[in-house]
């Protein structure tokens, strides 16, 4: 007589509620986020007519490159226009980066490795231009400007952006130098390196991520900045692409497919340097947000 | 096939007369150019192409051609979604300009519709502002009264006060003084599409008389089709709202205060009148009763409600003719089937005279523009080049110019410019003019005061706001607007 054969019902899986909520969560999410590009995408490529199309058409029967030519041919005044309003953004933004980086990182390094009298005052003072909305500022730094003559200069916005991309960018390094022991520094001392040797050689190779994650936060932030480069320019041949992109909004009318075209072109930078630089991003937020 | 409603002209011509005499009652007219009290669209065909104007050698009187100088210079500019014949004239003037006057070295900068106002606000108090500006017709009093401008009038420039109309040259004038010069001249009309109308069971071809009729074939559009039947907007610091809500306003018999008048002092709070009470109750019973208009009608501004018609979306809107040549620059500018149906949106396209109250009473903006000198303790670098700043305001303000920097949207500023050759070419090819140059003489000048922006881009659409929201009921928007009027004006 055989044994009895015990017969296993198949364990039924349990669902993992909280995992497919945030799976859902993020399929919303990503919707949310991307359905807009895509949009202003779709958008640039259709004629003015079918822009305005009801119901719309999720992809143009005729899709046209017609925007795109416009705005890159240098030969129009739309084209002449767009191209030095984007050039004019690169300058802006690249400065403010290449300073806000300069100044940050030394700042930030004392303001981890030093003890100093009012070190916390000063420290929680770099915040204070943050904690007010920008537009409180405007007609006071309008005024500084137009008293330094920097009215109608990149000057004025290179300072304006720094004014709040700097506490930003001190306060992001200096939680990242916390992170970075110090006894690293302290065995290039003994050594024979100098602090500054240890500093540049020990400490600075180790921030990278952190400087890069603070190069990208300036760079948006000087890039996508519209009320002081509205209020402080009021030359053609300086605007910035924020308020450049204004001429596709006339008094009755609105040219969607030129402005959707500008829009995605805009965003195309700041995009690639995200993407490239994307993994350094991450790492400065969470290496500088625990302690090791 | 496009049609022109031009109808009762009898009715129309007697209540022409009475607002005409509004219109030019400020002052002791020597001799217009034109004769207001014959205005028809036949008379301005009449006149069309009965002059000759040389800009450069009159202007030459004013500031010599070969004149050294440097002049900066703003003003409200048109853009890529302008039409390209706007466009083109506009890129026409200061080629001619420069090559008019070599020496004058002209930095301009053209500023958006709604941008203008603030961005020149702010300029001024860093003493940063342009040597001249072309602003808007509500901005004059406002800058003049602060001290901001030098007087200006145009015989300063080499014409005679008498060449523009006497409701413009109101809105330049404070306490006594002119303080610039109308460039254009504007009144809208109501545009509707006749097929939209034809499907609601509406004659194609009849715009509702009234604007109680606006309310009810609203409704009867929205009942029927499902779409917004008139093109509220109600848009707070925006321009276009009290463009369209004032004609409404005035309409129905009400005001901010007696502007309506023949003779205006602007002595008595009328915004929260029965009047006025009707004309936003219509607003309220559109949006809220109703829910005829688009949902988004708070936020809305012209430029939301031309996507909307384009798409037949919308059956109803008040606008410039220059509707008309976006229009056709976009069924330019569409391939394929697009093409196709684009030219249908034109053939349905319908421009009538604006609805008038119940009482027969029509009436609409008289918008435009002005053109002012600044005082050299504002102006960047704390000098004007007054010649400089002549030569371009006599350009710009002469026949010629007036007229072709106002073709597709709206009318010369400078009465002589209805005389060019360019004005007639215009009435052949711009359709619906006729219509907006009927309502040139039913315009009726925003309050000649420096609280005017304040009281016209942010009270009055407040007040529909919190009538359309809920936040208040019609008669308390319409009190708590008076209110805030009153205050504004320190107490009347």
């Amino acid at each position: 007589m055989s044994a009895p054969t015990v017969v296993h019902a198949p364990r039924r899986r349990r669902i993992d509620g909280w995992r497919w909520a945030s799976r859902f969560f993020l399929v919303f999410m990503l919707i949310y986020t991307a359905v807009p590009m895509a949009w202003m995408m779709v958008t640039s490529i259709k004629s003015g007519f079918a822009a305005m199309a009801f119901p719309p058409e999720w992809w143009p029967s005729e899709p046209t490159l017609a925007s795109y030519r416009n705005l890159l041919d240098p030969q129009n005044s739309v084209g002449r226009d767009f191209l030095r309003f984007f050039w004019n953004s690169l300058y802006v933004s690249t400065l403010t980066t290449i300073l806000a980086v300069l100044v940050a990182v030394p700042a930030a390094y004392a303001f981890s490795r030093f003890r100093f009298p009012g070190r916390q005052f000063l420290f929680f003072s770099v915040l204070l231009r943050n904690m007010f909305p920008a537009v409180i500022f405007l007609v006071p730094l309008f005024i500084l400007m137009r008293f330094l003559g920097l009215v109608n200069t990149h000057g004025s916005l290179v300072l304006t952006y720094l004014t709040f991309g700097l506490p930003l960018a001190i306060w992001l390094l200096k939680g990242f130098y916390d992170n970075i022991p110090i006894q690293l520094e302290q065995a290039a001392r003994i050594d024979g390196a100098t602090r500054f040797q240890a500093f540049v050689l020990i400490v600075m190779p180790l921030s990278v991520p952190g400087i890069i994650a603070t190069a990208i936060y300036s760079f948006i932030g000087a890039w996508n900045e519209y009320i002081y480069a509205y209020t402080f320019l009021s030359k053609n041949e300086q605007l910035t692409l924020p308020v450049g992109v204004q001429r596709f909004f006339s008094e009755n009318t609105t040219d969607f497919p030129g402005l959707m075209a500008a829009s995605f072109m805009m965003s195309v930078p700041v995009v690639v340097l995200f993407l490239i630089l994307q993994k350094y991003f991450v790492r400065a937020l969470t290496e500088g947000a625990v302690k090791h | 096939m496009t049609t022109f409603i031009l109808r009762g002209a009898a009715v129309r011509g007697a209540a022409i007369a009475v607002l005409t005499a509004s219109l030019t009652a400020t002052t002791a007219l020597a001799e217009p150019p034109v004769d207001l009290s014959k205005w028809s669209p036949d008379y301005v065909r009449s006149i069309a192409g009965t002059e000759e104007f040389d800009t450069a050698a009159e202007c030459g009187k004013v500031t010599p051609l070969d004149y050294k100088g440097r002049l900066t210079f703003w003003y409200q500019g048109v853009f890529e979604g302008d039409p390209d014949l706007l466009r083109q004239y506009y890129k026409d003037f200061f080629e001619t300009f420069r090559k008019t006057y070599p020496n004058i070295q002209l930095e301009e900068q053209a500023l958006t519709y709604n941008d203008l106002l603030d961005k020149f606000r702010t300029a001024l108090l860093g003493n940063a502002a342009p040597m001249a500006v072309r602003l808007q017709i509500l901005g004059g009093t406002e800058f003049a009264s602060k001290g901001y401008l030098e007087p200006l009038k145009p015989e300063d420039v080499g014409w005679s006060t008498e060449d523009f109309w006497p409701g413009a040259m109101k809105a330049v004038t404070w306490d006594g003084v002119t303080y610039g010069i109308p460039t254009n001249n504007e009144t809208m009309a109501l545009i509707w599409n006749a097929d939209i109308f034809k499907r609601a069971g509406l004659d194609p071809d009849s715009p509702p008389a009234t604007w109680d009729d606006v309310v009810a074939y609203s409704k009867q559009i929205h009942d029927k089709l499902g779409i917004a039947g008139y093109g509220l907007v109600a848009r707070k610091n925006a321009g276009n709202t009290p463009y369209r809500f004032m004609p409404q306003l005035w309409g129905y018999g009400g005001g901010v205060f007696d502007e309506a008048d023949a003779s205006p002092n602007y002595g008595e709070v009328r915004l929260n009148s029965e009047a006025s009470k009707r004309a936003l109750q219509a607003s309220y019973d559109m949006y809220v009763r109703d829910k005829s208009v688009p949902t988004s009608a708070l936020t809305n501004q012209q430029a939301d409600n031309q996507p909307l018609f384009v798409a037949g979306q919308l059956g109803m809107m008040i606008s410039h003719p220059s509707d008309y040549n976006v229009m056709l620059d976009l069924q330019k500018k569409a391939t394929g089937a697009d093409k196709e149906k684009a030219q249908t949106v034109i053939d349905n396209m319908r421009y009538g005279l604006i609805p008038t109250g119940p009482d027969g009473k029509r009436a609409v903006v008289f918008g435009g523009s002005n053109i002012h000198i600044l005082k050299p303790e504002y102006v960047e670098g704390g000098k004007v080049d007054e010649p400089a700043a002549k030569a371009i305001i006599c350009f710009w303000t002469s026949p010629e110019w007036s007229l072709k920097m106002a073709y597709a949207g709206s009318n010369p500023g400078n009465l002589n410019g209805f005389k060019t050759k360019w004005m007639k070419e215009r009435l052949d090819n711009i359709k619906f003019l006729d219509v907006t140059t009927s309502m040139l003489p039913y315009g009726i000048p925003f309050p000649a005061l420096p609280q005017a922006p304040e009281i016209m881009n942010i009270i009055v659409p407040d007040m529909l706001q919190n009538a359309l929201t809920g936040a208040m009921t019609v008669d308390q928007a319409a009190d708590d607007a008076a209110e805030k009027v009153k205050e504004l004006m320190g107490g009347l």
